[in-house]
């Protein structure tokens, strides 16, 4: 099953060029993001279960750069 | 260049604060009523405060401000210390620099990298403990101090091996630190010129003796790279060793100050350390509001904001203090609740100057709160929170910290 936001699926999708390597998505979901070896971040799990939502969804707003953007999927 | 100009009947910084937990109350109006507002900086300078947490957020993410200033010479200075006293770098090669600088040193510091680290930043805290315990058994009073000998010397000895400097170096580069972060005493200036000698020394011994640590590498990538300049290079050094202790050493100092006073957190902590860890860390990066000053930017072309016209040149001040307890961003913002829903604080910044040991304070001080709940669940305070002394610099923080505890 994919996270739902307001009762849709998500699809996760970061920016690699725009990510500052700051590892905060790492911290809040470690499920779902990581760091590669030069500290860009991962997408672990591009479609988040319903229990990743919330952290997945604290993690794009806690981006300092806005580099996660979350796409409801139809 | 600086439009804004100088007004005596502004606030001057900094805003006088009733106890070393709580802000000064002018933050509250300012943030209701004037969130971008034009203040006197303490060297006596103009400059805009930001108060806001949403245009603190967003400003700080504009890539119109910068460190640099157009026209250094006449750009507003923020105080009489050596750090984030004015402009820093050149306006045509700052981004370029702070994007090489960030390449560098992320790696390095990834969250990745540091639970490498977690086993090593335990044992170091573990012995700090014991330490801790036999002058607890030693004193009369069974008081110890937490500061002297737990806050300091830990992050002072990860960011040591980190780096690749002496660890018997601790107390002078960290006297230097506070010489250079000084409000008082006016050395700050030959404090830096120091500090910076002290590090082209130690960085030029890593040529011939390499270690396997980031001052070594960054040795490297400036003997490979001719557009990197030596003085960026100590620069570079000496900003890792500087923000690597001393933000670290305050915050373990204040979240023990707020453990304290939330005496219902840290029975929970007891009981769950693990657990309960995570969360009051990050209320206490929330909250913790070392120094007054903030962070600094110069606006490198107009910026309008709201009714506010940042003029090129301009120095802007971000109160990040003030924007983590702005009302409209956390419910009960004042207060000391670490299971809130809002998560995004802004205690390491935000944009492209997000803390780059952001991890790596979170390994310290996660592990540091856990251990003393595990090992000492009786710890307290010795004095009232009003007799414990803070020193006068740019980043705060306390000078001792007595505690003690009865065996539970
Ligand atoms: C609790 C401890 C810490 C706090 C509260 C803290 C806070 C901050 C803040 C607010 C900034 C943003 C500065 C700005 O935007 O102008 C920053 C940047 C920075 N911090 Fe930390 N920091 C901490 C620990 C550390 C540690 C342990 C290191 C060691 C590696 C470190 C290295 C840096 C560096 C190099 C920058 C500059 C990043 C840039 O300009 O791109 N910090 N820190
Ligand atoms: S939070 Fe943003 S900047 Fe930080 S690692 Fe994740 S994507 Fe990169």
């Amino acid at each position: 099953m994919s996270a739902v936001s307001a009762g849709r699926p998500l699809r996760v999708e970061a920016d690699a060029d725009v990510c500052v390597g700051s590892g905060q998505c790492v911290m809040t979901a470690p499920e779902v993001f990581d760091q590669d070896d030069d500290a860009s971040v991962v997408v672990l799990e591009e479609h988040p279960t319903a229990d990743q939502a919330a952290d997945v969804d604290a993690a794009a707003v806690g981006c300092p750069v806005q580099a996660i953007v979350l796409h409801e999927e139809p | 260049m600086t439009v804004l100009d100088a007004d005596p009947a502004r606030p001057q910084l900094p805003f006088g604060r009733p106890n070393l937990l709580d802000l000064a109350p002018l933050y509250d109006v300012l943030r209701r009523e004037a969130p971008i507002t034009a203040v006197t900086t303490p060297a006596g300078d103009p400059a805009w405060l930001v108060t806001r947490f949403e245009e603190v957020r967003s400003l700080l993410a504009d890539k119109r401000l910068g460190r640099s200033h157009p026209d250094p010479e006449n750009a507003s200075r923020i105080n009489t210390s050596a750090v984030l006293e004015g402009p820093s770098g050149d306006i045509e090669t700052e981004e370029r620099e702070h994007t090489r600088m960030r390449r560098l040193l992320t790696p390095a510091f990834s969250a990745k990298r540091m639970r490498t680290l977690e086993g090593r930043v335990q044992q170091l805290i573990d012995g700090y403990v014991d330490a801790l315990v036999a002058e607890h058994d030693a004193s009369p009073d069974g008081v110890a101090d937490l500061h002297a000998t737990l806050a300091f010397p830990l992050p002072v000895a990860v960011i040591c091996t980190l780096l690749g400097v002496p660890e018997s170096d601790g107390d002078y580069f960290s006297s230097l630190s506070e010489r250079m972060s000084s409000f008082t005493g006016g050395d700050a200036q030959a404090a830096r010129r120091e500090f910076h000698a002290y590090m082209g020394t130690l960085a030029e011994a890593k040529r011939t003796a390499p270690g396997e640590d980031v001052i070594t590498d960054l040795v490297r990538a400036y003997d490979e790279d001719p557009d990197f300049s030596h003085d960026e290079l100590v620069r570079i050094c000496t900003g890792l060793l500087f923000a690597g202790h001393e933000t670290t050493v305050n915050r373990i100092g204040l979240g023990t100050l707020m453990l304290s006073g939330a005496p219902d957190q840290w029975r929970a902590l007891v009981e769950d350390p693990e657990g309960r860890v995570n969360a009051l860390v990050e209320e206490m990066m929330r909250l913790g509001a070392p120094g007054d000053l903030g962070l600094l930017r110069y606006a490198h072309t107009d910026v309008e904001v709201g009714e506010e016209t940042i003029r090129t040149g301009d120095a802007v001040m971000f109160s990040i203090n003030a924007a983590n307890r702005d009302p409209e961003a956390f419910a009960d913002a004042e207060d000391f609740v670490p299971d809130r829903q809002e998560k995004a604080h802004v205690g390491f910044g935000h944009g492209g100057h997000f803390c780059i040991g952001a991890s790596l304070a979170r390994t310290e001080l996660r592990a540091t709160f856990a251990t003393l709940a595990r090992r000492l669940p009786g710890l307290r305070l010795a004095v009232a929170l009003d007799d414990i002394e803070v020193r006068e610099t740019v980043t705060g923080g306390v000078r001792s910290l007595p505690v003690t505890w009865t065996e539970q």
